[in-house]
């Protein structure tokens, strides 16, 4: 079981399998993409895409509530906002009196919400089938120094532990009878108490942390061992690398009037 | 046979402060030693830890005046990181001291031994061997931050044994435990005394350090107030004052057995029966 911010799904599909930098790759290209492509109807190519990956790796259904709770009101503000304030708008497309929503407002929404589409949905692909830590061991294998690493991986562990210690002094300030609901003024001085523990709490934790640490050998500069043999294949490097190249094509195929 | 720790005029105040912290701490430490700490807080006792592992120098940057020895080399002429290998130093807060980088217990394990660049399969052979030791071989696969607090510090004593330390400093490791937890530890640690590990215990549970210590110090303001047995430290009437005393000390004086008053459990059972 993941635990803290990650939101790694346990799986076992290609995608699970492939190396890190393949999935970041794939999502960078993707968002890349999505964002140099000039008409809708490529941008909802890449998107299709995207999908069939999500399908492929069985965490659709864990992408659902992020569509649905991220991308259909960013969408729907989209579509509002322009088709009703865009300064290009002129082609009546859904009369409401004086404030019709309009074509052309209506398709930049569209096309800016199918790229905050791919932009997304690749972010999560890579989120849902990769652990932060392979993430960081791939890139710590590459020459990340393991200081910067060490953060990647921790961050995502601590920093919920840290709240959930928050929320338990919140709770123990609250058993005391300390009333954290109230006029304005009443709250700002029920937190006074409440972020004093708090703030030396993690200022200590953070100072006995650190030397945990040092007394771990954290920071040494020799020569580390591959901690996971994390797979890579020559099929992969070479999808990687047409990945890339797709990249600076199609920036070359804008210019030249791909529509 | 070197001294595992030696301290000689041992005087240290945090930076931006006017106060010695220790205050003149003279103590030899014999390897296969088990002491035990005792004071009353503020009395400098994680401070005395600090100093040892070198951490009161090179981390809080304070001014230390005297000699300190750990295990035959002088405490400033070797990093925290380069002693980290033969002296390991537990810390009261079990949360703390989990990497938070890995995911699986015996990870968490390999964190140190793989910082200092052992080669992967003495590694594997080392956290089994760690994991042994404290009694969490069964929970090898689980996410450290599921563990019991108990669980949890003894998973920060496998990380520094998995290290093979000759020397461990304990400042209060029992602190945040359960009873239950807190057994364990001790059982745990009698197995690695009767190996031969030395160890430095800072400890509030005065029964345990009778009990367990082959020695005991106590510290006041930053001085040695009393060094010997635990039945001889005990039952120094300042020691008493100033630090407490197990409980039997009190229950035998209270109804007016002679001293020296027991220390421990079975002492106490003989003093009461006879
Ligand atoms: N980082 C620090 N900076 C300044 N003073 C400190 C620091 N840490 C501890 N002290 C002071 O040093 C004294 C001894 O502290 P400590 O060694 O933690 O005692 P103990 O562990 O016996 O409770 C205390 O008076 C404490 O306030
Ligand atoms: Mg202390």
């Amino acid at each position: 079981m993941p635990r803290g911010l990650s939101i790694y799904a346990e799986g076992n599909s290609a995608l699970h399998r492939a190396h890190p930098f393949t999935k970041g790759t794939l999502t960078l290209v993707a968002i890349a993409i999505g964002f140099i492509a000039p008409s809708l109807a490529w941008v909802i190519a890449v998107a299709v895409i995207l999908l069939g990956l999500l399908t492929l790796a069985d965490v659709i259904r864990r992408f659902v509530p992020v569509a649905l709770g991220i991308l259909l009101p960013i969408t729907l503000l989209l579509l509002i906002v322009q088709g009703f304030a865009n300064p290009a708008n002129r082609t009546v497309f859904f009369p409401l009196g004086p404030l019709s929503l309009y074509r052309e407002g209506l398709a930049v929404a569209l096309l800016a919400a199918a790229r905050i589409f791919c932009l997304i949905s690749a972010t999560f692909l890579l989120s849902f089938t990769t652990r932060p830590a392979d993430l960081a061991e791939a890139m710590m294998q590459r020459g990340l120094s393991p200081r910067f690493g060490y953060v990647v991986q921790s961050a995502l562990q601590i920093i919920p532990q840290s709240l959930e210690s928050a929320a338990r002094i919140r709770d123990a300030q609250r058993a005391r009878g300390l009333e954290t609901e109230g006029s304005l003024l009443l709250r700002a001085r029920a937190y006074l108490p409440l972020l004093l523990p708090l703030v030396l709490s993690s200022l200590v934790a953070t100072q006995e942390r650190a030397m945990a640490l040092e007394v771990r050998g954290f920071g040494l500069s020799v020569h580390r061992y591959r901690r996971v043999v994390l797979p890579d294949t020559g099929v992969q490097r070479a999808l990687r690398w047409f990945l890339v190249a797709l990249v600076p094509l199609a920036i070359g195929a804008r210019f030249a009037g791909w529509r | 046979m070197t001294a595992a720790l030696t301290m000689r005029g041992v005087r240290y105040r945090y930076p931006d402060t006017t106060d010695y912290v220790l205050d003149g701490i003279d103590i030899v430490v014999q390897p296969g030693e088990w002491l035990g700490v005792v004071g009353a807080t503020n009395a400098g006792k994680s401070t005395f830890c600090y100093a040892a592992m070198g951490l009161a120098t090179e981390f809080f940057h304070g001014r230390l005046i005297g000699e300190i020895e750990v295990l035959g080399t002088e405490v400033r002429r070797q990093t925290v990181i380069e002693r980290s290998t033969r002296v390991g130093m537990l810390f009261q807060n079990p949360f703390t001291q989990v990497s938070g980088a890995r995911e699986r217990v015996d990870d968490e394990v390999a964190f140190g031994p793989e910082n200092h660049g052992l080669e992967p399969a003495l590694v594997k052979a080392r956290v089994a061997e760690a994991l042994q030791q404290v009694g969490l071989s069964e929970l090898r696969d689980r996410h450290p931050l599921d563990l019991s607090g108990g669980q949890l510090q003894r998973l920060a004593l496998a990380s520094l044994l998995a290290m093979h330390p000759e020397l461990l400093l304990l400042d209060e490791p029992t602190s945040q435990l359960d009873p239950g937890g807190t057994k364990e530890l001790f059982e745990a640690l009698s197995r690695l005394h009767a190996a031969g590990v030395t160890i430095v215990m800072v400890e509030q549970k005065l029964e345990a350090v009778a009990e367990l210590c082959d020695r005991v110090v106590a510290l006041a303001q930053g001085r040695i107030l009393a060094d010997g047995t635990p039945a001889r430290v005990f039952n120094d009437a300042a020691v008493q004052q100033q630090v407490g005393a197990p409980i039997y000390v009190r229950l035998a004086e209270s109804v007016g057995l002679p001293s020296p008053w027991p220390t421990t459990f079975e002492t106490a059972v003989r003093a009461f029966n006879a």
